[in-house]
C-alpha cells in the first residue's frame, strides 16, 4: 500500500532547502587551520573556474569567510591557487 | 625597535639548475642574518607544479623562511628579494606570536598540482537569495 500524503517521486521539502544545516569547516574542526600556503586545502573552496565559492553555499562562517578569501587571495599571487582556470574541452 | 615573526615564501626560477636555486639559497639566508634576523627554520620545498605558469616557467623551487626580524629589516630583505632576478614571487606575512611553526610541506606525500574539485553544487546563477523560485506551486 502506497503512502497515500506523499506524492510520488518527491522528498519532501522544506521551503527551499535541502534540510541539512551547514555549518563552517573551520569552527567545527579546530585542527583546521586557514593557511595561504595549503593550496590544496584552499582549493576545495574554488569552483572549478578558480572563483571563490560564497560562505553562502560551503556554510562558513562571517569571520572564517573573511580569513579565507585573503588566505586565497595570497595563495594565487604565489600560484598555488589559479586566479581562473578554463574549461577542460 | 619591535622584533616581530614573519615568515616568506619563495619561488626561484629552476632555470638555473639545482646548484643555482641552492646557491641563491644560501644568499636569501645570509642576506636575511646580515640585517639581524634569526631565522628559526628555512625548509627547502623543492620544484613544485605551479597553479598557472609564470613567465615560461610551469615549475618553481620553493623556500620558505621563517624569522624573527625587525620591521626595517623585513623592508631591506623584501626590496633585495624584488631584486634578485631568479626569484619569480615572494610573499612575507607576519605570524603570530603563538602560531605554531609552518610544518614542513616538503616532508608531506607530493601533492597533485591544485585542480579545483568539480562543484557538487550548481554555480549559483545571478538571482539568488530574492524569495522563492517556481517550483511548481501555484497554478
Amino acid at each position: 500500500m502506497p503512502k497515500p500524503e506523499r506524492e510520488r517521486g518527491r522528498a519532501p521539502r522544506r521551503g527551499r532547502g535541502m534540510g541539512r544545516r551547514k555549518v563552517c569547516r573551520f569552527c567545527a574542526d579546530k585542527v583546521m587551520l586557514i593557511d595561504h600556503k595549503d593550496g590544496r586545502m584552499l582549493g576545495s573552496f574554488l569552483t572549478e573556474r578558480g572563483k571563490i565559492i560564497p560562505a553562502r553555499v560551503t556554510g562558513t562562517c562571517a569571520r572564517h569567510q573573511r580569513h579565507l578569501t585573503s588566505a586565497i587571495k595570497q595563495a594565487r599571487t604565489l600560484a598555488l591557487v589559479p586566479y581562473q582556470t578554463t574549461y577542460p574541452q | 625597535m619591535p622584533n616581530r615573526r614573519y615568515e616568506t615564501l619563495i619561488l626561484i626560477d629552476i632555470e638555473q639548475g639545482d646548484a643555482g636555486c641552492k646557491d641563491l639559497v644560501a644568499r636569501i639566508r645570509t642576506l636575511a642574518e646580515g640585517q639581524g634576523a634569526t631565522i628559526s627554520q628555512l625548509q627547502e620545498w623543492g620544484a613544485r607544479e605551479l597553479a598557472y605558469p609564470i613567465g615560461r616557467q610551469r615549475r618553481a623551487y620553493h623556500v620558505l623562511l621563517e624569522y624573527r626580524a625587525t620591521p626595517p629589516a623585513l623592508a631591506e630583505i623584501e626590496r633585495n628579494l624584488k631584486l634578485m632576478e631568479p626569484v619569480l614571487r615572494h610573499l612575507s606575512v607576519r605570524q603570530a606570536e603563538n602560531a605554531p611553526p609552518a610544518v614542513n610541506r616538503a616532508m608531506l606525500p607530493v601533492e597533485p598540482p591544485v585542480m579545483p574539485r568539480p562543484r557538487d553544487v550548481e554555480e549559483p546563477a545571478g538571482d539568488v537569495g530574492n524569495g522563492e523560485l517556481n517550483e511548481g506551486e501555484g497554478v
